[in-house]
């Protein structure tokens, strides 16, 4: 369960984020959805604790990053917008370093790379250096490498970007089998279609703000149009109160 | 579950073996520079020494000299004949130096008129020295000898002629000649470290930044510091390493190759080893720091290089400014990072006595800097400027 209420976030002369307020509830797949420069990886890195807020309030399963940054890091799974992979390392490697940095054993380790090789179609990667790995493949490292600790909440800022049609496929069945376990998944996406084949909840942001949110329907009825891409093109045109 | 420190450790140390630049720079800077450059330096050395030790002159004109070449003989100096062209080979470093006898040398001198002789050599080739001054001293003692039996014909005594007699006492045991001149060995010393951790801290801190791993590391649950000490210490376990091979090769190469041609000249042993690990490990402490926390600040891999080979060439300078200032032995020198432990070295090479204090001011100083910088590190890894890099 991820809370965000009036976030707000400047860097110099840029107001990034303004009064930014959404939840993304357990068992859910919540989309944070905008064009270039409306503020979601910002926002996600607020959650993350990677950037501090100006303002505003940030819970995590009832953790306040603010006070309690290691905690809060326990209960988030990040795939975050800078995902580098160490290329002298497999993959499997790069995955097991994210696992013993939050403590697991080694048995614990192996096991969920087990789980998580066959969904992301990771399986001939594994033991490879991730030096030469496409775009693609480097992704599906990172996913894994952001769920090896089997998280409470997954953020995924663009999971999809550089991803070809059947690897976006296997992540869509990825993240709705962590909706299935119960997991609060959060995700950005400026692709309209992406976000309508997966979501329950929509959060369009757009200049720093949110313009709108709800569940897909409810995003059609407030834009008063059929099509979910005409809906979000209106919203996101839609200038803030502030602007 | 194996502590967040070690996991940080071990990781950089797998991520740097398997990085070919770490195998190329432990090839070239530590097995092959230390000891060829001793190698260099002690045959150049040694090379000096048999010049001068048999005694050869080479004259022109020795016949007009007969006298001289009599001299000559009875000292037991081995005269060889000089080229005609030896003015173009003296010129071109072929021939050292050479006595140039004129034709009425010897008429002059059973006359006792001045009789002149030349002594051709070419002062700006300091290999030509030792066979110079040696040309020299012997002319000398001929006059000496030639003054002495005229003096003696006259009945007058030879000490008269010399009111002071100049003997040279020279403090330097051989051991300390050595010293001078493998400056270079504690220079190597004071290198190695720095670039033994250079690849380390560029790598796993602007290196993490620029391809993008750096921000979801910082993501885990684990504290900054943990990550700041981890890199840390990867970098100080690979300063020492190529420190620990680098005077490795020293010890190889005094072993095997000088201790067969300086006996004297060159004492580096294993207690000298042991001695030179214990002084600079402390420094690598703190040069790996200060290099980690240069390239974290640094804004890509490039300009961390940039930086990193500054501190390296400000390091470099100061044993040369030491060397050429003459500046005395002081104690707050002990205190100033390189400048100490350049001294203490060169204690050491000299086979001077340590007192504890003088290993031990420069090793502190350096961890406590060595801790500044680390802190510092964990500090900047908490800007977020720092970790999604600047404008």
């Amino acid at each position: 369960m991820i809370r965000v209420e009036s976030l707000a976030k400047r860097f110099g002369a840029v107001q990034a984020v303004r009064g930014v307020s959404f939840a993304a509830a357990d068992g859910c797949v919540t989309g944070l959805l905008g064009p270039n420069g409306a503020g979601k990886t910002t926002t996600l890195r607020m959650i993350s604790t990677l950037v501090a807020p100006d303002a505003g309030r940030i819970e995590i399963d009832g953790i306040d990053p603010a006070r309690e940054p290691l905690a809060a890091r326990e209960r988030l799974g990040l795939l975050s917008d800078a995902r580098g992979l160490y290329a002298r390392l497999t993959a499997r490697e790069n995955i097991a370093y994210y696992g013993e940095l939050r403590g697991l054993g080694r048995d614990r380790i192996d096991a969920a790379i087990d789980a998580i090789a066959p969904q992301l179609e990771l399986g001939p990667l594994l033991d490879r250096r991730t030096d030469g790995f496409s775009q693609g493949e480097r992704m599906k490292v990172a996913i894994a490498r952001a769920l090896v600790h089997d998280p409470r909440n997954v953020v995924l800022d663009e999971p999809t970007n550089g991803l070809d049609v059947r690897s976006t496929r296997s992540l869509r069945e990825a993240i709705r089998l962590l909706r299935e376990t119960g997991k609060c998944v959060l995700f950005s996406s400026h692709v309209m279609q992406e976000v309508a084949a997966l979501c329950d909840e929509i959060v369009i942001v757009a200049g720093g703000c949110v313009v709108a949110a709800g569940t897909p329907g409810a995003i059609r009825e407030r834009a008063a149009c059929e099509d979910l891409e005409e809906a979000f093109v209106r919203l996101a045109g839609e200038p803030g109160d502030d602007r | 579950m194996k502590p967040r420190l070690a996991v940080v450790f071990l990781k950089e140390i797998r991520d740097a073996l398997r990085d070919r630049r770490t195998a190329l720079m432990i090839l070239v800077a530590s097995v092959l520079t230390g000891p060829v450059t001793l190698i260099l330096v002690a045959s150049f050395v040694s090379g000096l020494e048999e010049r001068a030790s048999t005694l050869r002159v080479r004259i022109a004109g020795a016949e007009h000299a007969p006298a001289l070449v009599n001299f000559l003989e009875r000292a037991d100096v081995e005269i060889e004949k000089a080229p005609a062209d030896y003015l173009a080979r003296v010129k071109e470093g072929s021939l050292d130096a050479v006595v140039v006898v004129p034709e009425d040398f010897h008429e002059r001198w059973l006359a006792h008129e001045e009789a002149r002789l030349e002594l051709v050599h070419d002062d700006s080739r300091t290999e030509s020295g030792p066979a110079t001054r040696q040309a020299e001293r012997l002319l000398a003692a001929f006059n000496r000898e030639t003054a002495y039996l005229r003096l003696m014909a006259r009945g007058v005594s030879p000490s008269l002629n010399e009111s002071t007699k100049v003997e040279r006492v020279n403090t330097a045991t051989p051991r300390q000649r050595g010293a001078v001149l493998l400056f270079l060995i504690p220079m190597f010393g004071i290198l190695a470290p720095l670039l033994g951790g250079m690849t380390v801290a560029i790598d796993s801190t602007a290196g993490e930044r620029e391809r993008g791993s750096l921000e979801p590391l910082l993501a885990n649950p684990v504290p900054a510091w943990v990550f700041a000490v981890g890199k840390w210490l990867a970098a100080w376990a690979s300063a020492t390493a190529v420190v620990t091979l680098t005077m490795a090769g020293f010890l190889a190469a005094a072993r095997l190759y000088a201790e067969r041609k300086l006996p004297s000249l060159l004492n580096f042993g294993v207690p000298e080893l042991a001695a030179f690990l214990a002084v600079i490990v402390p420094l690598a402490a703190f040069t790996s720091a200060l290099q980690l926390l240069i390239s974290t600040y640094g804004r890509s891999y490039r300009e961390a290089q940039t930086y990193v080979s500054y501190l390296a060439t400000v390091a470099s300078f100061v044993p040369l400014v030491v060397l050429f200032s003459g500046a005395r032995e002081q104690a707050w020198q002990l205190a100033v990072p390189v400048l100490g432990q350049m001294m203490v070295l060169q204690r050491v090479l000299r086979g001077d006595g340590l007192a504890w204090i003088d290993a031990l001011v420069p090793a502190g100083v350096a961890l406590v800097l060595a801790g500044i910088a680390v802190a510092a590190v964990a500090r900047l890894l908490r800007d977020e400027r720092i970790v999604f890099g600047r404008a």
